[in-house]
């Protein structure tokens, strides 16, 4: 297996970003990295660019926009950004001047636009541009840490060589789908000099955190090889939490630890390649400056947390979001979510408990990395459940191909250069997507349609308000497809639609799925249930690792229940991995 | 010669191509302004999200932004008077106003094939 991580016995770049997906622990590795290097002398910073950062609950200090000092650490700085607040204040800055200038109505477009994904992308990246590209930062620090990496999108807009020369030095071609970059023209060399710096491994380590499991690792691999297509080679993997040792009388560790080392057995290729390390799974919660220390210095369980017993949940199971949907009809249902929290798994238990209970029910599902056909096995289908999967790069070449068909006729080369583009920007992978959804929900006329993963909001609001500029354009020639126009009206509609949020009972996770039901809320879609997948708390593990963890999850459940769902349920750890429809069926037992 | 001045709607990408479906008439429009521009006709485009400052500017575009709102948009100018309103100009209007023929819009790539009718 891995060896220990330990950044006192590595060499160490510079700058190290620490990128993984939520909940896999990114913010613990880069704050325990920056203590233990701390600790050894060197001047340290540490940056949070997540906006549901628990940087300062880990520290536990109050954390701003500016390096702070930590006073339980000599030479460690830390400071929090956040990229929403920095996409709000462009946003402001591109809007603010012409307050009065031009009607509310007007303006109100204007922050619509600006209100997407990219925006805060480009926002976030900016922030840190600063940081990388600033010679005094590096005089003042020995390394600088950034809690979550830019993702392989922004860097590979920022490099758009034609994009920049093209829309910035004449606006008026406005050729490529750059939004947010257009108000930056100043800051064109300052971006060169911070993407110049990510790829040059003498300065930069971008270490892919994921846990022991398959979901995670997959998501370290694409990550590992988009990162490392736009140049950013120089990677290292951290597996986070994996449990040491098991008690073999207790069925809950052995099967827990059984599954990791299976995980990891079946790491992807590529990412097999690169450089691994391990931190091991610990009880208790890793926060508070002795803890992070502890991480690196002793393995010894510090069980104090684990002596608490729990109190009797009464939270009803899946079975009682199943018997929801079906008592109301309800004819779609979304399972939303970060990934790794077992959306695959919930949806398809849902899937399975509806049409055990007769409703004929279609199941399909976006995730690259869960084949249905795996989940259920082949020949395991019955006559009232069908399933399929929408491929978001089969989604997305096909609705290229569509765009160019349709609107590349009569054009001359260049002019098509320029429309493919276009098609090059992300905004392009979520409306193929959501096309392809808009068709598989239609089918919910004739049966309930279970659909693992959803539109982003983004997609849904920028549907929303080109659809109105659609209506108002006298000569709208665009043809919006029916299933389309419906989707919206359909997925606004509690009678027809039951949003399901999947998490963990974990900070990260639960925080993330709060912003996600924010952003449905703006597109004027509730959340009906949420679902707390892989709960140690509800199983009655003796194990004192995983007790300890079960404790910790306590104020999750209460935040969860008590606070953001209209109706929560809970699912257990389960011993294994549930394949087939007989399998799925113990799911909701 | 004639000026055209046309005031887009907030949008991403002036090609159309982000929207839930490609709309024609966006990327018609656009790659008819690309291939006026090359010929050196004075056409110009202005984004809301990219480029407020111009509907500040233009008195005329403001007075119909103020009187009919966002939807008014697109606002097409020749010689600086509206000539249109929440709509782009079709391309034999382009034509007529920089007296051109629709198809010099609308270059194809030309192709060369040469026959040899001796034989």
């Amino acid at each position: 297996m891995y060896s220990l991580f330990n950044p006192n016995q590595m060499a160490v770049t510079p700058f190290l970003f620490f990128t993984g997906k939520g909940g896999v622990g990114k913010t613990s590795t880069a704050c325990a990295t920056a203590v233990a290097l701390a600790d050894q002398g060197k001047k340290v910073l540490l940056v949070s660019t997540d906006p549901a950062s628990n940087l300062q609950d880990v520290l536990e200090v109050e954390l701003t926009n500016d390096p702070k000092s930590i006073p339980s650490v000599a030479n460690l700085s830390a400071c929090n950004i956040d990229p929403e607040q920095a996409a709000k204040a462009y946003k402001e800055s591109v809007v603010g001047p012409y307050r009065g200038k031009l009607p509310e109505a007007v303006l109100a477009t204007m922050e619509e636009q600006l209100s997407g994904a990219c925006t805060v992308e480009i926002a976030a990246f900016d922030e840190f541009s600063h940081l990388l590209a600033d010679e005094e930062i590096l005089a003042q620090y020995d390394h600088v840490l950034f809690d979550t990496a830019p993702t392989g999108h922004t860097l590979r807009l920022l490099q758009l060589p034609t994009a920049w020369s093209g829309f910035l030095e004449d606006s008026t071609h406005g050729a490529s789908c750059l939004g947010p970059l257009a108000g930056l023209e100043g800051k064109k060399a300052l971006y060169k000099k911070a993407v110049d710096s990510l790829s040059d491994g003498d300065k930069t380590t971008l270490v892919l955190v994921a846990r022991p499991d398959n979901s995670s690792l997959l998501e370290a691999d694409r990550a590992s090889f988009e990162l490392k297509e736009i140049g950013i080679k120089n990677q290292l993997l951290i597996v986070n939490g994996l449990l040491q040792s098991h008690q073999p009388e207790d069925a809950v560790s052995v099967a827990f630890y059984e599954r990791q080392r299976a995980a990891i057995e079946q790491t992807p290729e590529a990412l097999k390649q690169v450089m691994a390390y391990s931190l091991p799974y610990v009880s208790y919660s890793l926060t508070g400056v002795e803890n992070l220390r502890h991480l690196f210095s002793s393995y010894a369980i510090h069980s104090s947390e684990a002596e608490e017993t729990g109190e009797p949940l009464d939270l009803p199971g899946l079975n009682g979001v199943i018997d929801d949907f079906s008592e109301h009809n309800t004819r779609v249902i979304f399972t939303m979510g970060k990934g790794g929290v077992g959306k695959t798994s919930v949806a398809s238990a849902i899937a399975v408990g509806l049409s055990e209970k007769g409703h004929k029910v279609h199941l399909t599902t976006t995730d690259p990395a869960a084949h249905l056909a795996y989940t259920f096995g082949i020949s395991d289908l019955r006559d009232n459940l069908s399933i399929s999967s929408i491929n978001p790069e089969v989604e997305v070449a096909r609705y290229k191909e569509n765009v160019i068909e349709q609107a590349g006729s009569g054009m001359t080369e260049e002019e098509l250069a320029y429309l493919k583009e276009d098609l090059e920007s992300p905004c392009t992978e979520e409306i193929a997507l959501f096309q392809a959804f808009a068709k598989v929900v239609e089918k919910s006329e004739e049966e309930i349609v279970v659909i693992d993963t959803a539109p982003t909001g983004h997609t849904l609001l920028l549907l929303d308000s080109t659809e109105a500029y659609h209506k108002e354009m006298s000569r709208s020639t665009g043809d919006v497809p029916d299933s389309v126009k419906k989707l919206l009206p359909r997925l606004r509609n509690p009678k027809e639609t039951g949003v399901v949020i999947v998490t963990l009972a974990e900070a990260t996770p639960v925080l993330e799925a709060s912003r996600l039901e924010q952003d449905l809320k703006r597109a004027g879609i509730e959340a009906k249930w949420w679902v707390i997948n892989q709960s140690l708390y509800a199983t009655d593990t003796a194990d004192a690792v995983l007790k300890g963890r079960a404790i910790s999850e306590k104020k999750w459940i209460h935040k969860v229940e008590g606070e953001l769902a209209e109706k929560c349920a809970i699912i257990p750890w389960l011993e294994e991995e549930k394949i087939g429809y007989d399998q799925l069926k113990e799911f909701i037992s | 010669m004639k000026k055209v001045e046309i005031f887009d709607p907030a949008m991403c990408c002036s090609t159309g191509v982000c929207g839930p479906t490609v709309d024609p008439e966006l990327t018609r429009i656009a790659s008819a302004v690309y291939s006026l521009e090359k010929k050196g006709f004075a056409i110009s485009r202005h984004n809301l999200t990219d480029d407020p400052g111009a509907f500040v500017e233009n008195k005329k575009v403001n007075q119909v932004l103020v009187e009919k709102g966002p939807d008014a948009l697109p606002v097409v100018l020749l010689n600086g008077e509206v000539v249109k309103i929440a709509e782009y100009p079709t391309t034999e209007e382009l034509a007529e106003w920089f007296e051109a023929t629709p198809s010099e819009l609308q270059e194809k790539p030309r192709v060369r094939v040469s026959l040899n009718i001796n034989n």
